[in-house]
């Protein structure tokens, strides 16, 4: 039990995807401008990351393995997290069409989001049990949320700012990822 | 008698601010003003519809003849302070800033009272009905500033059930002492018309708040009052004189957002307007004068004067010695929440509590800096809103944002822009924002 | 190689079966002109149009709801690209600005009192009215120049609002936004406009404003056209009857009435055809004088003096004359005109 806890805290704080590892860029900068599209964005790649990293390490344990096929590992898992943000979209289009609105190009980059592809290949890499692969998905999913909506939060806070013209839009915006890159560095060996 | 009363709890209101007292007249006793020559009596000096004229050109009137009557429910009749002839009805300056209609009346010196005017044969069997018709002919509003009907205010609907009357003795707006003058002189006046009021709203708790640095009018109303009015001395901190800051302070009670303290079921008057409401009753005598406090550096003989309703402030201002050289700024009501004035032939109106006037330095303009972040308005604002914010989104023109922070209940007490270190206009972002936000609704409603 | 092939076939066939089911499951009718329609409008969601932004207008126009013509910052290349998507016709309107009603800074109206405030038109507005001794005029501290999504609007060093013809969209934001309401929508060819809001009566006016709006009725008298409308002490020119000749201007006692015709890139003239029989009905009836000829001769047009009012091209039986749009950077010593546009009224 304390080793998912330790597996979570890691993923989330330690070695956050966002401002630790540096994937999932793109949404982060891209959808971090309001804090309710950020909220609603966390929660596609929630459920995409978490199921993706499922069936990708079934199909590798249970298909790649066997078969020896292991060199189609980026090919069979691009093809799964492909049908399942295909399968997000259209139930976000249904379910909220502001948000879908709001998310507009984003949503389908999230096939591209190479936190998604990067969390399937580490469970491969680090040799995960089922458990662990799907725990560090979730963990890994909240992080990217909470990097994106402490992000949201700052950037409309920036608005107000009275921003020099030079840096104003994407210079302040990544001065300021920079910052919170650097104050979750504290978080450096809280597990080892 | 004084052992068996118990001493009256009173509780603290968040935020609030500790200007300093400047109270230059509080020793000073009340003096009459010297009739004026011509007065000029506004149709709209309360909230609510204007006052429709009686009269016309040529008419003569006699003092507390009425000149105007009631527009609609929310409003009240205007009457003649001084008798003379009418010269007519003209858009004359008024407070407010602009030009309004005011009935213009010639004094012919005599002050002849109207012979209609003369007390209800028993006062003490008039019913609460009959007090509220009295009040709302005399046509008195409230004397704290807001100048709101006060028959209306005595009119509750019946879902809002009153259980206590407050009277307003705080006044704690720096340099204004008019109020405590009143409270001095005419304490059976005060304790009196509170009992009508509270006979008119049928309560038995009534109590009366006043600052505590005003300790000789908390004794001259306790030795007027029994024990069916309480007198109690409140901490001196801005605003305590404010309604939703009194009611918290002296009942614990909390006004809802958006809401009127008939809400919780309290309705406050203030000092002068029981005064005014005695008068009414015992001697028929409809609202025609008020006191004054003129005051500040910028004026040479500062005093606390009666003044008739409709008197031009530069009359008013010869009778305290004419303003000093270096004067800066005329304000009508005290430095927080006062409305300064440009034009000096303005009249004194019911809603008129004090003339500030201000040198170069007390006056001084401050360039605004930026806002730091720091917090200060926050932390003093007594209705516990984030003046900062909903500054910073109205100067960026985001009203509907603006909206979210509130700023619908601001009060306008000036607690936070008189902390703020940046000297940013705060109130004034406030006022313009729910200008706006009123705007756009009326747009947006068609 | 075989399980490679397999593989890879197996899962992309449960995929597409997968998505086809949720595709049905989760279907929502999308007209996908929405997205086109939204490309092609500016994209500056300034509101003119009525709607929230330029995407709730792109869903207004496909529901038909909408109409192209609402939108007064498209270009007509894009407005006809509009019509086709939806297979509508699209009629073009003369293109607007917005002209501000007010030159106070002429007319020396001085301030009542030290504003110290925030520096906004509508704050400024809430106290008193404004500093200015004039109640109608413009308070000049920006506020339509900050809100003008085009950025058209600039103040200038005395405290009046410049508009720039060429980027003003007539969106109209300015003239909601002023809470003096100086600022009017008008046809960028009509060159003449009252410029004053004031509907004090003349002995008010005269008080605080040398070149104000005094109420007495000249220009109504002189206008050819009934073009002037006089309404609680102020003039106001009908700009769908107006056809700039400029005689009011010439008449209005305060130069309240102002003239920007030189400021126009074209204008109109008069040009007389062979079909004239000389009955010399045009010349007598000219404003100006620009007509010149004998009887039962060709008569010819002064394009100098000509004013395009076509007074002329009203009273000529024939149909001999002919409004032409031209240059207007020609000095008036010189020939004829170069023609810009085609004949017609």
């Amino acid at each position: 039990m304390g080793h998912f806890v330790l597996l979570i805290i890691s993923a989330v704080l330690v070695n956050n995807f966002v401002l630790a590892r540096f994937l999932g860029i793109c949404p982060f900068l891209g959808v971090s401008k309001k804090t309710e599209t950020a909220v609603g964005m966390s929660m596609a790649v929630v459920f995409v990351m978490t199921i993706a990293a499922l069936a990708t390490w079934l199909l590798q344990t249970y298909i790649l393995i066997p078969f020896g096929i292991q060199y189609l590992q980026t090919i069979v898992f691009i093809l799964v997290i492909a049908s399942l943000v295909q399968l997000v979209e259209m139930v976000i289009q249904k379910v909220s069409p502001v948000l879908y609105q709001a998310l507009g190009i984003y949503l389908p980059l999230i096939t591209t989001n190479c936190a998604v592809l990067g969390v399937a290949v580490l469970n491969i890499q680090k040799e995960h049990t089922f458990w662990e692969a799907i725990i560090f998905a979730f963990g890994a999913s909240l992080g990217f949320g909470l990097a994106l909506v402490l992000f949201a939060g700052i950037r409309e806070r920036l608005d107000l700012a009275d921003v020099p013209k030079s840096l104003r839009g994407t210079a302040i915006a990544l001065i300021t990822a920079g910052l919170l890159s650097l104050a979750f560095m504290g978080f450096a060996g809280l597990v080892k | 008698m004084m052992g068996a009363r118990k001493k009256q709890k009173t509780y603290r209101f968040q935020g609030g601010v500790h200007p300093p007292e400047e109270k230059l007249t509080a020793a000073l006793p009340t003096e009459a003003m010297p009739l004026p020559e011509k007065i000029y009596i506004p149709l709209s000096q309360h909230i609510g519809a204007p006052a429709v004229p009686v009269v016309k050109e040529g008419d003569r009137v006699l003092t507390g003849m009425v000149v105007a009557e009631a527009g609609g429910f929310v409003s009240t009749p205007v009457h003649a302070s001084i008798s003379g002839t009418v010269t007519g009805i003209v858009d004359y300056p008024h407070p407010v800033g602009r030009n309004m209609p005011a009935v213009v009346v010639e004094s012919d010196g005599a002050d002849k009272l109207d012979e209609k005017i003369t007390p209800p044969p028993d006062i003490n069997s008039l019913t609460g009905e009959e007090i509220r018709e009295i009040i709302k002919n005399a046509g008195i509003v409230g004397l704290g500033g807001a100048a709101f009907p006060t028959h209306v205010k005595l009119s509750p609907p019946k879902d809002k059930p009153i259980d206590t009357l407050i009277i307003n003795g705080a006044e704690c707006e720096p340099y204004l002492t008019a109020d405590h003058r009143l409270m001095l002189e005419h304490p059976e006046k005060v304790i009196g018309g509170a009992r009508l009021l509270a006979k008119a709203l049928g309560v038995t708790r009534v109590l009366t708040g006043v600052e505590k640095n005003k300790m000789d009018a908390v004794q001259a109303l306790t030795g007027a009052t029994g024990s069916d009015v309480a007198v109690v001395p409140f901490a001196v901190h801005y605003p305590q004189g404010a309604e939703k800051q009194l009611i918290k302070a002296s009942v614990d009670r909390v006004v809802p957002a958006g809401g009127l303290p008939m809400d919780v079921g309290v309705v406050v008057q203030n000092v002068g307007t029981a005064a005014a409401v005695y008068d009414a009753v015992t001697d028929g005598m409809p609202l025609i004068s008020r006191i004054v406090t003129v005051t500040g550096p910028g004026i040479r003989t500062p005093k606390n004067l009666r003044v008739r309703i409709g008197t031009p402030l530069s009359e008013v201002i010869a009778s305290c010695g004419g303003l000093a050289p270096d004067v800066r700024k005329v304000i009508l009501g005290g430095p927080m929440m006062g409305n300064a004035q440009f034009n000096l032939q303005v009249p004194v109106i019911k809603g008129t509590s004090g003339v500030l006037l201000l040198t170069e330095s007390a006056a001084e303009v401050l360039q605004p800096g930026p806002c730091l972040r720091c917090g200060n308005c926050v932390r003093v604002c007594p209705m516990g809103l984030t003046p900062l914010m909903f500054a910073r989104y109205t100067e960026l023109g985001m009203f509907d944002e603006a909206a979210e922070f509130n700023v619908a209940d601001c009060i306008e007490c000036g607690c936070c822009a008189y902390e703020c270190p940046a000297h940013i206009p705060l109130v004034q972002y406030a006022k313009y924002a729910k200008a706006e936000i009123q705007n756009r609704k009326r747009k947006a409603a068609g | 190689m075989l399980s490679a092939i397999l593989t890879l076939a197996g899962l992309g066939f449960l995929a597409a079966l997968g998505l086809a089911v949720a595709s049905r499951v989760f279907y929502v009718k999308m007209d996908p002109r929405v997205a086109t329609i939204a490309d092609i409008l500016p994209g500056a969601n300034c509101g003119a149009c009525g709607y929230g932004g330029c995407g709730a207008f792109a869903q207004a126009i496909v529901s038909g709801e909408g109409k192209i013509e609402a939108c007064s910052a498209i270009d007509e290349e894009g407005a006809h690209a509009i019509a086709d998507i939806m297979g509508i016709m699209y009629t073009e309107s003369e293109k607007e600005w917005a002209v501000v009603l007010c030159r106070h800074t002429d007319g020396g109206v001085a301030n009542t009192f030290d504003y110290v405030g925030i520096s906004d038109c509508r704050a400024a507005n809430l106290v008193g009215g404004g500093p200015k001794a004039c109640p109608s005029a413009c308070i000049g501290l920006g506020t339509c120049a900050a809100v003008c999504p085009f950025g058209a609007i600039t103040m200038s060093a005395d405290g009046l609002p410049i508009i720039d013809p060429n980027r003003c969209t007539a969106c109209g934001v300015c003239v909601a936004e002023c809470p003096k309401n100086v600022i009017v929508l008008a046809p960028v060819s009509s060159a003449v406009s009252v410029h004053c809001s004031s509907e004090d009566k003349g002995a008010a006016v005269k008080k605080v404003c040398s070149t104000g709006c005094i109420g007495c009725g000249a220009c109504v008298r002189v206008c050819p056209f009934e073009a002037m409308t006089m309404e609680n002490n102020l003039a106001a020119v009908n700009y769908s009857k107006c056809r700039v000749c400029g005689l009011c201007v010439s008449v209005c006692p305060t130069n309240a009435i102002r003239d920007h015709r030189d400021e126009l890139k074209v204008r109109k003239i008069a040009v007389i055809g062979d079909d004239c029989n000389g009955c010399t009905l045009c010349a007598r009836a000219c404003p100006v004088d620009a007509i010149a000829g004998n009887p039962k001769e060709q008569h010819t047009v002064d394009p100098a003096r000509c004013i395009g009012c076509g007074i002329c091209a009203d009273q000529c039986k024939r149909g001999a004359v002919s409004m032409i749009t031209v240059d207007n950077t020609e000095d008036e010593a010189s020939g004829p005109a170069t023609v810009v546009g085609g004949g017609g009224r």
